[in-house]
């Protein structure tokens, strides 16, 4: 089990690099096209802006994971082991209902509409679902990782620290 | 009724320790299914998150978090802290105030506060240590001086603020955001030559005006950041996105073949440290675009506006409360967050008073800056105290004059519109 987690790890972050460096070099070239080619393109900036969705959907489901969302932790530096240990299922049981509820159940919703009117994105002719199923996956990711921390044991609250601009 | 069903489950859930992002999206949820049908209103608010993230403004923010953390590791930060130590390192208190001065120069390089603190304080803090300042101390200047970077342009804060005004030149923000980020910091500069002097400290001895010009042209490249980013947006040759992507090339460029103080093995771990970064970022501004959006649906943020303008009829003591009820906010809630979401609420009140977008956005970021330095919710804090090994107990103490420092800053800023508004109008950016 461990190692399937460690693996799907190792695949996400993987996974989020790339993304990030993708979107770094597209607006790169959107920057050497246009003021050293002349010619902007047009795609680039588009695909920037979906990649960075992805990045902000799938990446928001992988930090839960590692714990770095920001939160207070008061609280749980107050209770004994056992009240913390239903704390935390507390937790891990609210962010399952929003990732069911809005993640999977609003993005498939969108997913079925866009299918539906059949809705393409204007540069580069994507359909749109494409773009929306960064959503149900996000959804998906966090119902996986929440679930699997409902039976681990809480281990130290420390407070997180990646989430300042 | 929706409104309070919204606070009472963000307060109750954030009590629970459940992180701030989901907080908002629960309350979110639950005003939702109390006031829409739950078909369309779920897919209205997946809509929505989704779409608060596609934008080419937005995009400017993964850029600058990646440059800075290129800066971070490149020796580009060490190089402004050995200026910096020949600018200031003689007065009393010397070490303290370089470290306000790297920090502020480090800002001026970079878009993020956490990059500032960790890569000045992960120096200066051990330094000043070794020369008999307390490492609270240490820490609290750090903490303190770091959120210059966030009103000094480059700026994430005021890229979100541009957002989130629906319209506000990011432009504009950036050079207007430079007098209000020294104004701190020389206030900062001040609480170290007061400390100084109570506990007699001296500065380290004179460096000759010949090792100053070395140190300054050694950390030339780095400066010049400021003129081709900052320059380029200025004269209007490319968006805040365009720059980001051409401070990331610069930061590359030095931190690697020139400095060769990266190699291509940490690009992985600095791509993926800026991803993580940025996910949790986005994530925040996805569940507050559709908190926004439900609280404009429900017409409360006119509501709020029409209850505190009949509150006075004194303009200087609305502005007042608008900046308690901030300070406030930014006690318990990340800067992101609270940037989406107060704006739409106060900023009508403000432009109802008289004060521009511009200024009011300014003043909110100092304002949410404080709120980064204060427990409990306050990240900048927390990270100060990581770096200096310390806890968050024992660096208020040393905080306190800081915060009186940065309290003073703003309520200049607030009061003193031409804080914030003279640069950009000498530029020709606002009217």
């Amino acid at each position: 089990m461990r190692a399937v987690v460690n693996a799907i790890d190792r695949i996400f972050r993987g996974l989020l690099a790339l993304l990030l460096a993708v979107m770094v070099a597209c607006v790169t070239w959107q920057v050497v096209s246009r003021y050293v080619l002349g010619s902007p393109s047009s795609w680039t900036e588009e695909l920037a802006r979906f990649l960075l969705i992805w990045i902000g959907l799938l990446g928001g489901a992988y930090a839960y994971h590692v714990k770095m969302h920001l939160g207070l932790d008061l609280l749980s530096q107050k209770l004994s082991p056992g009240a913390r240990r239903v704390q935390a299922r507390f937790i891990h049981a609210a962010v399952i209902l929003f990732s069911v509820v809005v993640l999977l159940g609003g993005g498939l919703s969108l997913i079925g509409l866009s299918l539906e009117l059949g809705q393409y994105s204007a540069a580069l002719e994507l359909p749109m679902w494409v773009v929306y199923l960064s959503l149900p996956l996000s959804g998906l990711m966090l119902v996986v990782y929440a679930s699997l921390a409902l039976f681990e044991e809480p281990g130290r609250p420390s407070p997180a620290d990646g989430a300042a601009l | 009724m929706i409104g309070a069903v919204l606070l009472v489950v963000f307060v109750l859930l954030l009590a629970l320790d459940v992180p701030v992002a989901f907080c908002i999206g629960v309350a979110t949820l639950a005003a939702l299914l109390l006031s829409l049908d739950p078909g369309p209103a779920i897919a209205t608010m997946a809509q929505r998150m989704l779409s608060g993230l596609d934008s080419f403004a937005l995009l400017a923010i993964p850029l600058f978090i990646l440059s800075g953390i290129l800066m971070g590791q490149g020796g580009i930060a060490r190089r402004l802290i050995d200026f910096a130590k020949c600018l200031v390192g003689m007065l009393p208190g010397g070490l303290a105030i370089v470290n306000v001065l790297s920090c502020t120069l480090f800002g001026a390089i970079s878009g993020s506060a956490i990059a500032a603190n960790s890569a000045v304080g992960g120096f200066m803090i051990p330094a000043m240590e070794r020369e008999g300042y307390s490492r609270d101390f240490g820490a609290a200047v750090t903490a303190a001086s770091s959120t210059t970077g966030l009103l000094i342009p480059p700026s994430n804060i005021m890229i979100v603020y541009a957002v989130a005004s629906g319209g506000v030149s990011i432009a504009a923000l950036f050079v207007g955001g430079y007098l209000p980020g020294l104004l701190v910091s020389l206030l900062l500069i001040a609480v170290c030559l007061l400390y100084a002097r109570s506990r007699g400290m001296q500065g380290s001895g004179r460096t000759s005006l010949r090792e100053t010009v070395r140190a300054g042209w050694r950390a030339l490249p780095s400066l010049m950041l400021i003129v081709v980013v900052i320059g380029g947006i200025i004269a209007g040759i490319f968006t805040a996105t365009e720059a980001g992507a051409i401070a990331v090339l610069y930061a590359l460029a030095l931190s690697w073949p020139i400095y060769r103080e990266i190699s291509f093995r940490d690009l992985y771990p600095i791509l993926l440290k800026s991803a993580e970064t940025t996910a949790i970022v986005m994530f925040l501004i996805a569940a507050s675009v559709a908190m926004s959006w439900v609280l404009a649906y429900h017409d409360i943020p006119s509501q709020i506006a029409t209850t505190m303008l009949a509150l006075s009829d004194n303009p200087l003591v609305i502005l007042l409360i608008i900046n308690l009820a901030l300070l406030l906010v930014g006690a318990f809630m990340d800067m992101t967050p609270a940037v989406l979401i107060f704006t739409p609420i106060f900023l009508p009140v403000a432009v109802e008073l008289g004060m521009s977008p511009l200024h009011f956005g300014i003043m909110m970021v100092l304002n949410l800056c404080i709120g980064l330095c204060t427990p409990p919710v306050g990240s900048i804090l927390f990270a100060s105290c990581a770096i200096a090994n310390t806890t968050m107990s024992r660096i208020l103490r040393p905080l306190i004059p800081m915060y009186a420092a940065l309290f003073a800053g703003l309520m200049l800023v607030a009061y003193v519109p031409e804080i914030s508004e003279w640069l950009p109008r000498a530029f020709g950016l606002i009217d």
